[in-house]
């Protein structure tokens, strides 16, 4: 790893002005996890690494009844993970965070920096979205809120300007009888990084389902709604059959990314299989009642 | 390249070292503190062999820099027995052969204490997830996870 300068602004407006200042030489550290691997096989040397530990903006995981989560971007995934406000008020991101990578990740990876990296091949981002999660954005300049399909912009590509940082994620509340069901599909069970992952957040009236957000990542370039089998689900009576038809819709409306760790028909195919395991589970269908795992 | 004041606790004892920003808190432990119990693997975050306890939490210290744990507590294996009394993860390691070479060794135990705190009494299942940071290439890890049982129950009856 290259030398560089640690620098540690106590402020969002001190932490923009550098980054404004030293550019691209510059790289901000969260927790480090992914940074540190880049670094260490020099995908990246930056010159000087802005640590935005010391910003208590950045710090802590609030609840307020309007507002809905505030989870600090500095917020490990095991904070999230343990968080008794997130196990109440969005139950399906703790569950979600209790699955990242590993122990050692969750104690010191973020989920601000989760989000900055723009890494498609793990699980927030699906989650977020599906929760119609926000982004808050700041520099010297002033805030700005972006919607997760807003600040995701394509693979390892965000919106976040040079100059700013991502201070907190926003979740809004969840109407009443509204759950969360996210689900990741591992090619081995040694692997730390979805090779699919479905996250699925509706509002269940027997056997009705309503206003529903079908996400897919991991195997999209960026998190991805699925519109034509929300629109498929939405308002209606949620049988074997219309799973299967929305899963089949899902798997046509992706474009998946096709690597060493999967084809693109392998992951359409993995996909197909996780929305519809993922939107039985919500509506408590199984086998027996003619789901096909 | 910027020199740091790193202060921090380790095993209970207060340290003071200049070092580098680019220091890694592995090269930290083995080579300015000399606590060689904390192995280097991979360097890349996949084998967890370095892993030690940072604040309490299990933490890869090669992925970590030296300056992330200033004013900040470490726990490496060689801080985990009291005098000749080895913690009980240390001795059920040893009665349940839960190693071969015993290089992956430290990094499981550390990996294991993080888990027990938080899951006093785990199934098979998550001592399994628990330690799914961690890799072993010689043992196949049925006896790293018979280790965690044993060490559990003998927790549990206060030994």
């Amino acid at each position: 790893m290259r030398e560089f300068d640690f620098l540690e602004p106590t402020s969002v407006a001190e932490a923009s002005g550098m980054l404004a200042e030293l550019g691209e030489d510059a790289r901000v550290i969260a927790g480090g996890t992914a940074l540190m691997l880049a670094m260490r096989q020099r995908m990246l040397a930056p010159t000087h690494l802005i640590s935005v530990a010391k910003i208590e903006r950045l710090h802590g995981i609030d609840f307020d009844a309007a507002q809905g989560l505030r989870i600090g971007a500095l917020a490990r995934h095991s904070d999230v993970a343990r968080s008794p406000l997130v196990r109440q008020h969005a139950s399906v991101l703790a569950s979600m965070a209790t699955r990242v990578a590993n122990p050692q990740v969750r104690n010191q990876g973020t989920m601000g920096g989760n989000l900055c990296y723009g890494d498609p091949s793990t699980d927030p981002p699906g989650c977020l979205m599906a929760l119609d999660a926000q982004v808050v954005l700041g520099s010297a300049r002033g805030e700005r809120v972006l919607s997760m399909q807003e600040f995701l912009l394509d693979y390892f590509v965000t919106a976040l300007e040079p100059d700013e940082l991502v201070l907190e994620i926003r979740v809004p509340p969840l109407a009443a009888g509204t759950t969360g069901v996210y689900t990741r599909y591992l090619r081995t069970a040694a692997e730390h990084r979805p090779l699919v992952s479905v996250a699925f957040v509706a509002r269940r009236e027997g056997m009705h389902c309503h206003a529903p957000r079908l996400v897919v990542g991991a195997s999209t370039p960026v998190a991805t709604r699925l519109s034509r089998a929300e629109d498929l689900l939405d308002g209606q009576r949620v049988t074997p059959e219309r799973v299967v038809q929305a899963a089949d819709l899902a798997a046509e409306d992706i474009s998946p990314v096709e690597d060493l760790r999967g084809s693109a028909a392998f992951r359409r195919e993995m996909v197909r299989v996780n929305v519809r395991r993922t939107v039985a589970e919500l509506l408590g269908l199984t086998m027996e009642e003619g789901v096909v795992p | 390249m910027s020199i740091h004041r790193i202060e921090c606790t380790v095993n209970g004892e207060f340290h003071s070292v200049d070092a580098p920003a680019r220091r890694l808190l592995s090269d930290f432990l083995r080579d300015d503190l000399h606590l060689t119990g904390t192995k280097r693997g991979c360097e890349t975050g996949v084998c967890g062999v370095c892993s030690v306890l940072l604040d309490g939490e299990v933490v890869k210290s090669c992925l970590m820099l030296a300056v992330q744990v200033i004013g900040r507590e470490v726990t490496t294996i060689e801080g985990l027995a009291r005098g000749d009394a080895l913690h009980p993860l240390q001795d059920s390691f040893m009665r349940c052969g839960g190693l071969q070479c015993g290089y992956c060794t430290p990094g499981f135990i550390l990996a294991a204490c993080d888990l027990l705190k938080h899951k006093p009494q785990p199934s098979t299942d998550e001592v399994r997830h628990g330690l799914n940071g961690n890799l072993c290439r010689c043992t196949g890890y049925t006896q790293i996870v018979e280790s965690v049982l044993h060490a559990a129950e003998e927790m549990k009856h206060g030994n």
